[in-house]
């Protein structure tokens, strides 16, 4: 009797293992399995090991070659930027739209709503699944010349530009300024070499990748956020059953104050004097010339890009215009 | 005579009063007590000049971890009264930090345990353990980085670089020292969730301020510090440079040679950061093969002794991941636990079954 209860309880012990599904997952951090964003991802896979799911994580420090391992099967699922992920969700993946979310608070409300049970079916596309998003830090404008404070002024400057983010190029091209084709290995040295006159990179690039040198005496960090940058991982549709995805998605969710946590101070690491205000007006003006382009991004008019889900787009202005109802584009006639 | 006399004694005496008095005006005029200085000043010395080469002969890194935790408050406290002792006390916050990442790698290690059981809420636990050791391992890793950097008066964000003056073997070692544990605070930020906060721009600082040292002098230390940079930031590495991963394992080469595996610890930390694997099976193998060979140099056993246990730490954190226990000794250099049985005799047991 006692032996055959000893026998139960060893396989009671032992069953989470038995159960539990092994997903192998190939992750993107610039810095390798030593940075943050790799650290939030094992916080994310040991949450996720309550819910039946043993993820299996490898390191990648190029994002391009994270996500063809995915393509190429030899992950099941992947954790990258979502300017990589957009192809296998073009919905959450005009989350970075230009220009779209103006603040974290309405950021916030985003992922919020995102991670409802009844947004489901919007995280599922030609056979992949996001299985959540994770913000990573708004994009900014680095500049080498603080007097260029408005599009205007960037007219004829260099800009490092992602080569694969075709919303970027056509809005560098959209206010006349050069597009150097760049990834995430070359800006800073770009930039910080003077072979471009400004850069676009969340506040973390600030120390890390030493962009002061590239602002030095003259040049500042726009504040304005010009895209949000998220972290979205991405399986293959049925590597979690919609139950364990759903659950996924909101372990993710409950991350959301440990990422704003890690961006605010990345962000309070640069110095009051180095970022450059820009006055009510003209964010106003910035606001409605990103929104013309985004617009013309989801219908492909006029050369631009065919890159933005319209789904996506209204939820942004509808979360838009719930924070700032006097806002012009509130009552415009071609809402997004 | 005699009145003469006694008016010299008087005036001799009356002088004496007087260097007194002023020696007591001057003393007041700091408020630090003579003896404390005069203490502080024969401590730090005798710190640099005796304790320092007596510890880093040590082979046992326990013991010299738990001397900065003790001694560090006491020496650095002179700092209060006299210049501060910087060189010693770069040491002695070192040693102190990598107190704390003992206890901080034990929390991981409880953490991979738990993991590999599938007991989450004890996963957890340990890894919120191991994250708040690690904040605290990379605070004090920064202090040794910033004592160093002032012992030898160098800003590391000046540009172009300047070199210190280095006089001696122990000034370099102290110097390189203090990079090393830059670097190593920026990476247990990382793991500690970025709680401490550690600017990340001392990697590159690192980087470049490696170059002025000697590198074969110093084991190719110098330059497994900038190979590993080059990894983390490609920006920082200069063109028509090697490929940082030969450059490592050179560097550990040399290490061997030199008789300081610490370049090797820095290969297997890389290997872990860029989940290569194949690396890390390499290096721990090397490690464990040059334990038969190597001469180690005495003047600086303990930098040897350190490298172990981390390279000790890698090949358990794999074993524990793997097979939920620590790397068995019989087994330390190697990534599983099969045995190699491909060349042994065997005898037929026809006959006696």
């Amino acid at each position: 009797m006692i032996r055959k209860s000893l026998t139960a309880l060893t396989l009671a012990a032992i069953t989470p293992i038995a159960s539990a599904q092994t997903v192998k997952m190939c992750v993107f951090d610039v810095i390798g399995a030593n940075g943050d964003m790799f650290n939030m991802v094992k916080d994310y896979a040991l949450e996720m090991k309550s819910h039946g799911v043993d993820f299996d994580l490898k390191p990648y420090t190029d994002e391009g070659v994270a996500v063809g391992d995915f393509n190429a099967g030899q992950c099941d699922a992947v954790a990258a930027t979502d300017i990589r992920t957009r192809p296998f969700n073009r919905f959450t993946g005009t989350v970075s739209a230009v220009g779209a979310i103006p603040s974290y608070d309405d950021l916030k409300t985003l992922l919020a709503t995102l991670a409802q049970a009844k947004a489901a079916p919007l995280m599922k596309q030609d056979g992949y699944e996001v299985l959540g998003i994770v913000p990573a830090g708004a994009g900014y404008l680095f500049v080498n010349d603080r007097s260029m404070d408005t599009a205007g002024d960037l007219a004829g400057k260099r800009m490092a530009t992602l080569d694969y983010q075709k919303d970027a190029i056509h809005m560098v091209n959209f206010i006349k300024a050069t597009v150097v084709p760049s990834d995430i290995t070359n800006f800073a040295g770009k930039f910080n070499n003077g072979s471009v006159d400004t850069a676009y990179a969340p506040a973390f690039a600030y120390e890390a990748l030493e962009l002061y040198k590239g602002i030095g005496e003259k040049g500042g960090i726009v504040d304005y956020p010009l895209a949000q940058l998220t972290i979205q991982v991405i399986a293959r549709e049925g590597v979690l059953d919609d139950a364990t995805a759903q659950a996924s998605r909101q372990v993710a969710w409950d991350m959301y104050p440990q990422a704003m946590n890690l961006i605010s101070r990345q962000e309070a690491a640069i110095p009051e004097d180095k970022w450059v205000r820009i006055s009510e007006k003209d964010v106003e003006g910035y606001q409605e010339m990103f929104r013309q382009n985004r617009i013309e991004m989801r219908d492909g008019l006029n050369g631009a890009p065919d890159v933005y889900h319209p789904k996506m787009l209204s939820l942004l202005s509808k979360i838009r215009c719930s924070s700032n109802p006097s806002a012009s584009e509130c009552t415009s006639e071609n809402r997004e | 005579m005699s009145i003469l006399a006694t008016y010299a004694g008087r005036l001799v005496a009356a002088r004496n009063k007087l260097a007194l008095l002023a020696t007591v005006v001057l003393f007041a005029g700091c408020s630090a007590n003579p003896i404390h200085k005069v203490t502080g000043t024969v401590l730090a010395n005798y710190a640099e000049s005796e304790a320092t080469p007596y510890v880093m002969q040590m082979s046992d890194p326990k013991m010299a971890c738990a001397l900065g935790e003790g001694v560090d408050p006491l020496i650095y406290s002179f700092s209060r009264i006299n210049d501060a002792p910087d060189t010693s006390g770069s040491l002695l916050m070192l040693l102190a930090a990598n107190c704390m990442e003992y206890r901080a790698w034990e929390a991981e290690l409880d953490y991979l345990r738990a993991d590999y059981e599938g007991n989450v809420p004890q996963a957890k636990d340990a890894r919120e353990r191991a994250k708040r050791f690690y904040a605290l391992t990379a605070e004090r890793r920064l202090i040794a980085f910033q004592r160093a950097m002032a012992a030898y008066d160098y800003d590391p964000a000046k540009e172009p670089l300047e070199c210190p003056f280095l006089f001696s073997e122990q000034d370099e070692i102290t110097f390189l020292l203090g990079l090393l544990t830059g670097l190593q605070a920026v990476v247990n930020d990382a793991n500690s969730g970025a709680r401490a906060g550690i600017p990340r721009n001392i990697a590159p600082q690192a980087e470049r301020a490696a170059t002025c040292i000697d590198n074969e002098k110093t084991g190719g230390l110098p330059n497994a510090v900038r190979a590993m940079v080059w990894l983390l930031l490609p920006d920082t590495r200069p063109e028509l440079s090697p490929d940082p991963w030969k450059v490592l394992e050179n560097s550990s080469a040399m290490g061997v040679k030199a008789g300081m595996r610490a370049s090797m610890a820095l290969e297997a930390v890389a290997a872990e950061t860029f989940g290569r694997t194949d690396v890390l099976a390499d290096v721990i193998h090397r490690f464990a093969e040059a334990d038969d060979t190597i001469e180690v140099w005495e003047k600086y056993r303990l930098a040897d002794f350190v490298a172990e246990y981390i390279i000790q730490f890698s090949s358990d954190k794999y074993w524990m991941a793997e097979y939920g226990y620590r790397t068995p000794q019989a087994f330390f250099g190697k990534m599983s636990s099969e045995q190699n049985n491909e060349n042994i005799e065997t005898m037929s047991l026809e006959g006696l079954l």
